[in-house]
């Protein structure tokens, strides 16, 4: 009896190390494909630079119905951009169903849970990666120093992150057709970072947006990060607003890949 | 079969890819929405609601910018996914008018995915029934021209998907905030004002401005065809040697 209930005991820690190995090997594959393209991080950054410094800075020279745009449009563009990056996981996958790798990946010894939330994860923390360099830019230039407030504010950026890839996977991985894919998930991008408080005021949204933009996952990230960045304390509504948004679309990223695996055309 | 009809089937052909997926269509005019009735409407609100007029043609300038990159797209495709590009240039007709009649195919495309977006933006600056309507399609065609060939230049070069969007999204960050689709050129440094000035962007707007304030698009016109033009030789170039290949 004794020598059951420690065998399985044993079995279940062997299993649990052993799905962790397995979807951190499948994040390391993601995280890997980062380092051999490095020069899209230095295209993304100075896409980073140019819509703070030029964008952002000159604009707020215009708008003076909101004191201090620029503080405000700054943490929001970090928000953004991590969502924005976050949605290239998806890319990878629609060109590696489309190359026939992801029939091959499907082969690999790796149960199918493990292998979605590998993907996401590694999606994740390739967007941190990108994202942690343009962080410090506005941390340094706003002068955000508390390292609570800024462990915080990471928090939420990864929260978003691991979310967006797992809607970015449900998108490529149910969008079939090429054209329709990429302007998809175009327009998805567009509308989860414009429709949400990342880079406007909500006071300052037209009607139509106000009334859902406080329900977009950006915001929830968004202004949890400027309450913590900001001293305003902990958005304990925007951090359960991110953790469901990650836990509905890992799900559903999941569902809709381990459907794919039937079969399907990718024209 | 002439030249000219040879032409046309190239450019007929194009033009079908588009509406083979009216969703495409859809989505492209959802992607202007967004740009005008949320982006330009909350800068209209932030700044004021003459701001918001200013900035509106430069929603349509943008889908346009995506909808003449989907022409280069198509064009990586047929070479790296659907092995297309070499039944393509088995077909009776010279590489060189195989080359144009792509790039004026990308610029038919365009302006069939801004039919909407334009007439929006001519019901705004209130010429929707007037005559002149006609020439923000011509603008909308022009600036188009360029950026197909931006776009063909692109899809000879990139050899991954992640290569031609990144490439993409950095023309298009040029376009959008080195240009004054949101502030006048004399805001920026110095330094800055001449790549502003070059910007087709820069002209496209300052010729439908000129729309809204009943003034001759003629002198932003012909000034936006020279980046334009030298744009769609750079992509018939690159089209060119990517068919030597």
């Amino acid at each position: 009896m004794s020598s059951s209930t420690i065998q399985v005991t044993d079995s279940s820690e062997l299993s649990a190390q052993t799905t962790s190995r397995l979807v951190l090997q499948m994040a390391r594959r993601d995280i890997a494909t980062l380092f051999r393209t490095p020069w899209i991080i230095i295209s993304r950054s100075l896409a980073f630079i140019i819509q703070l410094f030029v964008f952002a800075y000159l604009i707020s020279g215009l708008v003076i119905s909101y004191p201090d745009y620029f503080r405000y449009y700054a943490v929001g563009a970090v928000v953004s951009t991590v969502a924005s990056i976050s949605f290239i996981i998806g890319y990878d996958i629609f060109e590696e169903a489309e190359e026939g790798l992801l029939d091959y990946l499907l082969t690999l010894p790796i149960p199918r849970r493990e292998f979605i939330i590998g993907r996401a994860l590694g999606g994740a923390v390739r967007a941190m990666i990108y994202t942690i360099p343009m962080f410090v830019i506005v941390a340094v230039l706003e002068n955000f120093a508390n390292p609570l407030s800024l462990i915080g504010a990471v928090l939420d950026l990864f929260l978003i992150a691991f979310g967006v890839t797992g809607l970015s996977i449900t998108v490529a991985v149910s969008v079939r057709s090429a054209n329709r894919f990429d302007v998809v998930l175009a327009l998805l991008e567009l509308a989860v970072t414009r429709a949400s408080t990342a880079l406007y005021p909500l006071n300052f949204l037209p009607a139509y947006v106000k009334v859902f933009a406080p329900f977009s996952p950006v915001t929830f990230a968004a202004d949890s990060a400027r309450a913590a960045l900001t001293g305003l304390g902990l958005d304990v509504l925007g951090l359960v607003g991110l953790l469901a948004f990650v836990a509905i679309f890992l799900g559903l990223g999941a569902t809709f890949y381990f459907r794919r695996l039937e079969g399907g055309v990718y024209a | 079969m002439s030249s000219i009809h040879l032409i046309s089937r190239v450019i007929e052909r194009d033009v079908k890819i588009l509406f083979s997926d009216t969703f495409l269509i859809g989505i492209m005019f959802a992607n202007f929405c967004i740009d005008l009735f949320v982006t330009a409407a909350t800068f209209g609100n932030l700044i004021g609601s003459s701001y918001f007029l200013r900035i509106a043609p430069g929603s349509n300038l943008i889908t346009a910018m995506v909808a003449a990159f989907q022409s280069g797209r198509d064009i990586w495709r047929e070479k790296y996914i659907k092995d297309l590009a070499s039944y393509l240039l088995t077909l009776p007709v010279s590489r060189r008018v195989f080359a144009l009649s792509r790039i004026t195919g990308g610029v038919a495309r365009s302006v069939v995915a801004t039919f909407p977006g334009t007439l929006v933006i001519s019901y705004l600056y209130g010429i929707l029934f007037s005559p002149r309507l006609v020439e923000a399609f011509v603008i909308v065609a022009v600036f188009s021209l360029g950026i197909v060939g931006l776009s063909i230049a692109v899809s000879a070069f990139a050899s991954t998907i992640e290569v031609f969007a990144t490439v993409r999204s950095a023309i298009q960050l040029y376009l959008s905030f080195l240009s004054t689709i949101f502030y006048d050129v004399s805001l920026f440094p110095a330094i800055v004002q001449p790549i502003v000035q070059t910007n087709p962007m820069t002209w496209a707007m300052q010729a439908f401005r000129e729309l809204q304030s009943q003034g001759s698009t003629l002198y932003p016109i012909s000034i936006l065809v020279g980046p334009s033009v030298a744009f769609a030789m750079l992509g018939a170039l690159c089209y060119l040697w990517y068919t030597r290949l």
